[in-house]
């Protein structure tokens, strides 16, 4: 590798000065009408517009996935494209978007900005109150943190992380560790809990970097199952789906299983459309055909495996007789799916948040993937699961903000029981304690989201008494609102921070207005690749609206405020991020003047290069006996999350709390199984469905049917229906699919913004609403018992509704 | 011949993301609720559970033979002689809907300016012949512009074909 000194750097400057001249947009802007004229880089070679750069925010605050090009005319932000600069989706060149990242301009504009801290001076949940100062509110929030801390300890503060956001990864649990409790109140629907289970089944060095099943060499892979995974709405930009359309023209075979055939599972050789939550069933009747049917790798079970035989033996049972009514899927094609993986090599499994943490099997589901992968020889092997090419280092090296873990107390219960600091004070541990780890759980303790709320209702162990919501809407990112609800009117103390009024700022004490990241100029991210290495910042694309503030100063001022200043860079986010920068050879300064970033290329030749394949002893180190646990002794007969009982060893399946085959009584009256979809091309989990340009290509709240049950009830398309669990009912427009199961249901969660533009509503949370979670099982004994996934199907009847609209 | 320049939809790669569609409004300055150049169509054909689900991005064709332009009666329509791009001069449209009739595929819509079609985004201040911002943004690449010649060059050993309208000959290949 070049030295630094020796590389070439090309810097994009352009026309920084007139960035000060920005006229400051203030109050409730609505979206004008754009009239067409010159836009984009002509317009900016013309001297009519000015360029910036930003980190795209519609896959959720404070990513740095796809980087944007965003032009400025008349003070006004009018168009975004991807920089081809950055190296986006397929690399160098790509100036490709998302739908959300087309119409990321809303964001900024969206006339439901909030603009002025508020404070509550009604009851919870009236909707009652009153423009304050932000002085008023962060003292008043600091004063009650710091009486709670004496009163009840730091535990009793938590905060809430819907999907990964940096500032609360960083800032938020640095402010935690600080205040001393362990409470991050992480979601338990999320890519981490997937991660746990592959580690503890076919290991890894550690949570992050666990072993995977997905192929890292695309080109090579000769079967991909693709597994409760839609990339086509989750990761759009991000390469995956244009790189397995390549590598399908080139001859890739791929099975891909999930409830709905939306956009790339059209592109499938096999659609395999199991009902919602039985993934796990699925997957062990697979594992049993590949058992019984001698598929697997002889060579690589007796050298790597722990507990094969008891594995077999235990597998015996589930069929796919057995698993063909629990799924919907026919018998033949659970054979025909088990032999393609158990011969086709090299094959790789594309584990998804459906099949992970979506279901209350979760664990299992994903392990006897991992197993599958595992078994058939695949784990290590070029085309296979991991084993993806190593590509040179970054040749710009920023550090990560320190999150202090050395700050949270260690506990007597903590030195006790030789759990990592804090473990002994979650209130609702996402993972069992015994398993939380700085190697399993590199940030420190989790707290499940979900578990964690339900204390301040049954106060077991004890109740949480202040909770921060930053960009996060209760009623909406986990199961059952009016559970949410109940909790969120008993809590002592509820703050939220938003760019928006969320549903749940109505029970809030403080409500403080976030401004968007195009309003701030603190978060940069880099991209490495072969060609080289780049880094931008966003940069300020207008003034934060009213009084809107950077979520990361936030935290720096409440730090100040409760006398953690020290920690806190006495308040000053610049000396933050030239903390991160030092040693990287590029200033902050300079990356704030690069209009498109900065890309420094690579010059000394240095290429991707191969892995070294099936290094087992490595892969598996962490694993007990340095071995695959086909048998698994890392969690097994040890304590669950809750400490209610023990980890079954070898895979179990339970089913979501209704389902046809597992609960025929319930089936009797609610026919039909329902679960929405994960993550959405046009949103970002609930958000964004105020955004015109996404909300007029879907502007009511859907619910996908097949044509043949629909008219079975009367309903045509798009009529309003009512759908009604045994936990609550939703009304929702019911749109024909001919490819989903006749007894299946698909919808999409979220709908509580309205979109003042188009003259729409946002719909409620509670029954008679329109958000589907109301209809979800939310008992916690319910939950995975190791990762605490919760499931995400139920059982429904449903009957045209007049009126509904 | 003068360039003809077109596009190429590939729908096995058409995931249908909506990318084109949004892409097109925010460039073009058309606000939400009211038209739309291009949409992403879907063919669904089949029973559950051996059903295939079919994508595909259009706007308007850029017709060899315009047949919008042969009935406009007054003048507003016209077909660029060096690229082939089929453009509105707003000014001149009457807004009689007549093009709308005589177009195969239905692609005039109407706003209180007049008849609003694809122009390439060369009323965005794109170079014609450079790449439109529906086709940049595509993340699949299913989108592609070029000339007719080009096009074709890139559609040989797949099962693409010119798309067929009698005598319209619209500038567009679909695989």
């Amino acid at each position: 590798m070049a030295k630094e000194g020796k590389l070439t750097r090309r810097a994009f400057l352009q026309g920084t000065a007139a960035l000060g001249a920005t006229a400051a947009l203030s109050g409730c802007a609505g979206q004008e009408t754009l009239e067409p004229s010159s836009a984009g880089a002509p317009a900016v070679e013309a001297g009519e517009a000015e360029v910036r750069h930003a980190w795209c925010q519609m896959c959720g605050p404070a990513r740095t996935h796809c980087s944007t090009l965003c032009y400025i005319k008349d003070g006004r932000w009018t168009n975004v494209e991807g920089n081809p600069e950055a190296g986006n989706n397929w690399g160098r060149g790509s100036r490709s978007l998302c739908a959300k990242g087309n119409a990321a301009m809303a964001v900024l504009y969206a006339p439901g900005r909030l603009l002025y801290p508020m404070k509550r001076v009604g009851e919870k949940g009236e909707g009652k109150f009153e423009r304050c100062t932000w002085d008023e509110a962060m003292d008043a929030i600091a004063a009650k943190l710091l009486e709670q801390k004496e009163q009840y300890g730091a535990k009793s503060y938590g905060v809430l992380s819907p999907q990964f956001y940096a500032v609360l990864g960083t800032m938020g649990r640095r402010f935690l560790n600080v205040h001393g409790s362990p409470n991050y109140m992480h979601s338990a629907i999320c890519n981490s809990q997937r991660m746990f289970s592959r580690l503890v089944t076919i290991g890894g060095p550690a949570h992050a970097q666990a072993t995977d099943t997905a192929p890292g060499q695309l080109d090579k892979t000769k079967l991909l199952v693709v597994w409760g995974y839609n990339s086509e709405n989750s990761a759009i930009n991000q390469g995956n789906p244009y790189a397995r359309l390549n590598a399908i023209e080139k001859g890739l075979k791929v099975i891909d299983i999930r409830p709905m055939q939306d956009g790339l599972a059209a592109k499938a050789d096999i659609w395999v459309p199991v009902r919602p939550g039985t993934d796990g069933a699925l997957a062990m009747a697979i594992l049993n055909v590949i058992i019984e049917e001698d598929l697997y790798d002889h060579d690589f079970v007796e050298n790597w495996c722990n507990g094969f035989d008891q594995l077999a033996e235990h597998m015996k049972q589930y069929t796919p007789e057995w698993a063909s009514p629990i799924t919907g899927i026919p018998v033949e094609q659970i054979y025909e799916v088990a032999r393609l993986m158990g011969t086709v090599k090299p094959m790789g499994i594309n584990i998804g948040n459906g099949i992970g943490d979506q279901q209350n099997d979760g664990h299992w589901t994903v392990a006897c993937a991992c197993l599958i992968e595992a078994i058939t020889g695949n784990l290590g092997i070029a085309g296979g699961g991991g084993a993806g090419m190593v590509a040179p280092p970054s040749l710009i090296k920023t550090k990560s903000i320190d999150v202090l873990t050395d700050k949270l107390p260690k506990t007597e219960e903590d030195e006790k029981n030789g759990f990592m600091a804090g473990v002994s004070d979650l209130v609702g541990p996402e993972t069992p304690r015994w398993f939380q780890t700085m190697e399993t759980q590199e940030s420190g303790p989790t707290t499940a989201y979900f578990k964690g709320i339900m204390s301040i209702l049954t106060e077991d162990p004890y109740p949480l008494r202040c909770i921060f919501g930053q960009s996060s809407n209760p009623l909406s990112a986990t199961r059952q609102p009016k559970k949410v609800e109940e909790a969120l009117k008993k809590l002592d103390f509820y703050v939220v921070m938003d760019t928006q009024w969320n549903s749940s700022c109505d029970f809030a004490d403080y409500v403080l207005p976030a401004c968007t990241n195009y309003e701030s100029s603190y978060q940069f991210g880099t991209k490495n690749s072969a060609d080289g290495t780049f880094i931008a910042i966003n940069q300020k694309i207008a003034e934060p609206m009213g009084e809107s503030r950077s979520d990361w100063e936030y935290y720096l001022d409440l730090a100040v405020r409760m006398g953690y200043g020290e920690d806190f860079w006495n308040g000053d986010m610049d000396a933050c991020l030239r903390e991160q920068l030092d040693g990287s050879g590029i200033d902050l300064e300079e990356l704030r003047a690069a209009n498109k970033g900065i890309f420094v290329e690579r010059t000394d030749g240095a290429k991707p290069t191969e892995p070294k394949y099936q290094d087992y002893e490595k892969m598996f180190a962490s694993l007990p006996g340095g071995k695959v646990q086909c048998y698994n002794e890392w969690i097994g007969n040890k304590p669950n999350c809750d400490d209610t009982g023990t980890i079954s060893p070898l895979p179990v399946y339970n089913g979501p709390a209704e389902s046809i085959a597992g609960t025929p009584d319930i089936a009797e009256e609610y026919p039909l199984v329902i679960s929405d979809v994960h993550a959405y091309r046009l949103c970002n989990h609930s958000y964004y469905v105020d955004v015109p340009y996404l909300r007029e290509l879907q502007p009511y709240p859907w619910v996908k049917i097949n044509p043949a049950t629909a008219k079975q009830y009367g309903i045509a398309d798009g009529d309003w229906v009512k759908i009604e669990s045994p936990h609550g009912w939703v009304k929702m427009v019911a749109r024909y699919l001919e490819s989903i199961a006749p007894d299946v249901l698909m919808s999409r969660r979220g709908w509580w913004q309205p979109c003042e533009e188009l003259d729409l509503p946002g719909y409620d949370h509670l029954d008679g609403g329109s958000e589907i979670n109301v209809l979800y099982d939310a008992e916690l004994a319910n939950f995975d018992p190791f990762n605490s996934a919760m499931s995400k199907q139920t059982l429904v009847k449903i009957s045209k509704l007049e009126e509904g609209n | 011949m003068a360039k003809q320049y077109g596009f190429y939809m590939d729908t096995e790669r058409c995931i249908k993301c909506w990318a084109c569609e949004v892409a097109c409004k925010q460039w073009n300055g058309i606000k939400a609720g009211t038209i739309a150049r291009r949409k992403v169509h879907e063919v669904e054909s089949g029973t559950f559970p051996n059903v295939t689900r079919t994508f595909v991005s259009m706007s308007c064709m850029h017709c060899a033979e315009p047949a919008c332009a042969a009935v406009c009666p007054a003048g507003a329509i016209s077909k660029r002689g060096e690229d082939g791009i089929v453009v509105v001069d707003k000014e001149k449209c009457i807004g009689c809907h007549y093009c709308f009739f005589a177009c195969p595929f239905g692609v005039p819509q109407y706003t209180d300016e007049g008849m609003d079609k694809c122009d390439c985004c060369i009323g965005n201040g794109v170079t014609p012949g450079d790449t439109p911002h529906c086709v940049a943004t595509c993340p699949t690449k299913a989108l592609q512009f070029g000339t007719m010649e080009e096009l074709a060059e890139k559609v040989s050993g797949k099962t693409a074909k010119q798309m067929g309208a009698a005598a319209a000959n619209p500038s567009v290949f679909v695989s």
